[in-house]
This record gives C-alpha cells, structure tokens and sequence, in this order.
C-alpha cells in the first residue's frame, strides 16, 4: 500500500529581511523527509537566511512555516530540538570535545550513556573515541568542523541544516563531512538539508536540489512537476528520491 | 643610600624570619581582598551581564556612569563610607568604623565599577555566532544565560584579576576606613605608609617585596588568561 508522505516543511508567503528590502521571498516550498537536500546559489542568494529560518532561529517578516505538519508559531523553542543547524563558520564552545558534544544531550536532560552516545558520534565523523579529551583550542580548523558535525549527530533531530559545510576545509575533511552526513541520514534516520556551492561534493550525496537567486526560489519551478515521494513502508522512512517544490 | 640597601636585606630577614608584624599586614590584606572581591564578584558579574546583554532604556548613561566610576579616587570613595558608617551617618549604629567589614564596603565601592564593566564589555565583545549555537543545540532560559556567562569565564576572571590587583595596592581606603589599627586593620599599604613615614624602611622594604609578590603572581595569571580569552 503507498501513499504520499507528508512534508517535512511547508512554506508558504515567506519573507524574511534583516533591514527594510527583503533577502528572502518564498511563495511555495515543500521539503519532503526521503533524503538529503540541497540548497543551492550563489553569495546572497539567501540561502543561509533559509537555513537558520528553517532552524527557527530567525523570525520570518510574513508567511507561514509549517513543521511536520503542524504549525511553528510561539513553539520555536520547542522546535529547535527537532532541527540544529551548524553555521556556516561553526562555533565551538570553549570546553572540551567531549563537552562540546554532550552540551546538547545535557540541554535536553538526556544523559544516559553519554560516553558511549559522544564516542559514537565521533565515530561517525571519522574521529577516535579519545579525540572526546581534546580541548577546542587543540583542534585544527577541519577538525573543529567535524566536532562541530558531531555535535549536531549525536542528538539524532528530524532535520540536521548544514550551511557551506565544507566552507574552507581540504579535500579529506571533505570526504569525512560528507560521510557524516550520510550516516546521519543512514544510521540515525536525520534528514541532511545542506547549503553549499560545492557542486561536486554534492554529488551522490543530494539528489534533490533546490536552485535560490536573490532570495527566491529558481528551480524547481513552483508548481512544477515534481511530486512527493512514496509513503515509507514501515517506520524507517523511504530512500527514495523526495522531491522539493 | 646604604639605608636603602640595609633595608632592603633587612626585608627580606623579616620575610624568612616570619616576623608577626608584617605576616599580620599580609593575612589582614588577604582577608579584607578576599572579603571584598566575594561582594564584587557577587554584584558585579549578574550586574555587568545584563548592562552587556541586555538592552533596556538608560543603558547607555548607565554605562557610561560605570566606566566613568573606574577612575574614582580611592580617598573619595574613603570619605563617603566614612561619611555614611560614622557615628553620625546612617549606618553608625552598625559599627563599621575602624573594622575589615566596613573596610571592605569601600573596597567593594572601588572595585565594582571594575568588574561591571569589563564583564559588561566581555558580553558586548561576545562571538555573535554563540548565541545561534547554544539555541540550536537546544538551550533556553537559563541554561543559555549560564553557558553565556560560561563562555566569557576567561574574561570575567580577567576583570576579577584586574579588580583585585586594584583593591590591594589602594591606601585611601584603607587608611580613613581602616584607622591603620595595628594586628586589626592593618594592611600592607597602610602599613608601609606608616613604617616610611616612622624611618623604618626595613619593614616598609619587606612588606613592599610581598605586595610586589602578590602583583607577579596577579600579573602572570593575567597573562594566562588574557591567552586563554583570545583563543
């Protein structure tokens, strides 16, 4: 039996400015949960804007959101434990690795195992268990970014936001994020939604793409021919293509 | 000047020699800092983290009021108190004249300023991506204003550093407030202020090469922190 799966994201009228001209003007955007996507554009183009919209960090100027089917407004703070972003240029807390990690699990009182839970998620960046002792003044600048991944991992959210990811980092820095981006889809069901300019690393990791140009949305074309995908058989959620419109 | 240099050996005899006079300036000193900075502390950090993170109408005066009170003389801060902890100032019944409580109420006054505003401006100066980070990985309330404030420890122990290097090199204070009281309220300054003045520079000389030692060791830890802070 199949039926279509419900969007993870529903945008609608969006717009959203840090001044008096708007950087973002969204008539129509469904995200569905069957696999990671992709925003992508040049500088400006408002993608980071989206991002940190979509991570309930920043307030839209008009236009609804709805998450999961439900809608967003007054339940933000809520609603940041169901989708963490990692900025641009990640900010490490000034601890160690290990509490950089656990900060997030401590946040929402969930503390069983937390050795095991942070060992695990730096695993899934390609770091060793022990790399956990480390302090955030130890790390390189690639390094801090995996922790930085891993920090967002081990809290296995609906959505994990990645803006420029491999912004500034070499080629095998590059190879291990996007291994834990898929394992985030993989293993802890977390669907990626990823801004970059790198077309290349995108590749075998975000069928779906969605193309932004001063704010607005280029293509799909909305209202175009895409449609949702298949409903998941069971709980895990289907792998299959999800497209955006 | 062979008086300068016989003092100064004398000095260091009275350091090792661990003669009570001096030691007794040395805890004095110690205690009404210690007394004076958990008062600072207390107030000032809450204090200069709202004036830093907070916008609220006045702010601005405000701070400019507690940057201006970083320069206030130390004798005037010794008047005040003096004024208001006096038999006939409205808080005499007490009995704060002459005592380290009361001291430590006009240290307090000195200090304060210090670490509100380099609190104030550790919050200001902050990585405006923290804010961003500690919401989406989930915080709120209060735990996002203690890991704020968590975030700016290095800085927050820079000011108290700071604040601490000024209350105990401060005579003003210590003298009006104090009385100098020999085994009750005197401190190092006030009592190098004495002993100079009595032509005693061998106990001057021992309690000035302490002072120095305490600034060092003020001094390097400043050093650690302002490294740690940049990082």
């Amino acid at each position: 039996m199949s039926m279509a799966a419900n969007p993870l994201y529903e945008i609608r009228g969006l717009t959203c400015s840090y001044g008096e001209d708007p950087v973002l003007l969204i008539d129509r955007l469904d995200i569905f949960p069957g696999g990671p996507t992709a925003f992508i554009g040049h500088n400006g183009s408002g993608k980071s804007t989206l991002l940190k919209t979509l991570a309930f960090l920043l307030k839209p100027l008009s236009g609804t959101i709805r998450f999961l089917g439900g809608d967003t407004e007054g339940r933000e703070r809520g609603l940041r434990r169901e989708a963490t972003l990692l900025l641009q240029d990640p900010y490490l807390l000034r601890r160690s690795v290990f509490e950089n990690i656990a900060y997030g699990l401590r946040a929402r009182g969930d503390t069983r195992s937390l050795r095991d839970r942070v060992a695990e998620a730096l695993e899934m960046v390609g770091l060793p268990p022990d790399f956990a002792k480390r302090e955030w003044f130890q790390l390189s600048g690639g390094e801090s970014r995996r922790v930085a991944i891993a920090s967002r991992l081990v809290l296995r959210t609906k959505v994990l936001l990645l803006d420029e990811p491999t912004a500034n980092v070499d080629e095998e820095n590059a190879l291990l994020i996007a291994d834990g981006v898929k394992n985030a889809w993989s293993k802890g069901g977390t669907v990626p939604i990823v801004a970059s300019h790198d077309l290349q690393w995108l590749e075998g990791l975000c069928a779906r793409r969605v193309t932004l140009r001063r704010g607005k949305i280029e293509s799909p074309a909305p209202g175009g021919d895409d449609h949702p995908p298949a409903a998941p058989s069971g709980s895990t959620g289907n792998r299959g293509p999800a497209p955006v419109r | 000047m062979d008086y300068l240099a016989d003092g100064f050996f004398k000095g260091i005899s009275l350091i090792f020699s661990m003669e009570e006079e001096v030691w007794t300036a040395v805890f004095t000193t110690l205690r009404l800092s210690a007394l004076s900075m958990l008062v600072t502390l207390a107030l000032g950090v809450p204090f200069g983290f709202l004036l830093g993170y907070c916008t609220f109408p006045g702010r601005k005066l405000l701070r400019v009021t507690v940057d201006t009170l970083l320069s206030i003389p130390t004798v005037v801060v010794g008047l005040f108190v003096y004024a208001f902890i006096s038999n006939r100032g409205p808080l005499g019944q007490f009995g704060l004249l002459f005592t380290i409580p009361g001291m430590a109420i006009g240290q307090t006054i000195l200090a304060l300023p210090i670490v509100t505003a380099l609190t104030a401006s550790a919050v200001e100066s902050m990585d405006s991506r923290l804010r961003f980070t500690l919401l989406t990985l989930g915080a709120g309330g209060k735990r996002l204003i203690l890991s704020t404030l968590w975030e700016t420890r290095h800085q927050i122990l820079l000011a108290a550093v700071t604040a601490y290097g000024r209350i105990t090199a401060e005579v003003g204070v210590s003298m009006m407030i104090g009385g100098n009281i020999k085994w009750h309220t005197r401190t190092i300054t006030t009592a190098i202020t004495l002993e100079t003045g009595k032509g005693e520079f061998s106990t001057g000389i021992a309690l000035g090469l302490l002072l120095l030692a305490l600034s060092f060791i003020l001094n390097w830890s400043l050093l650690f922190l302002r490294r740690r802070s940049e990082a």
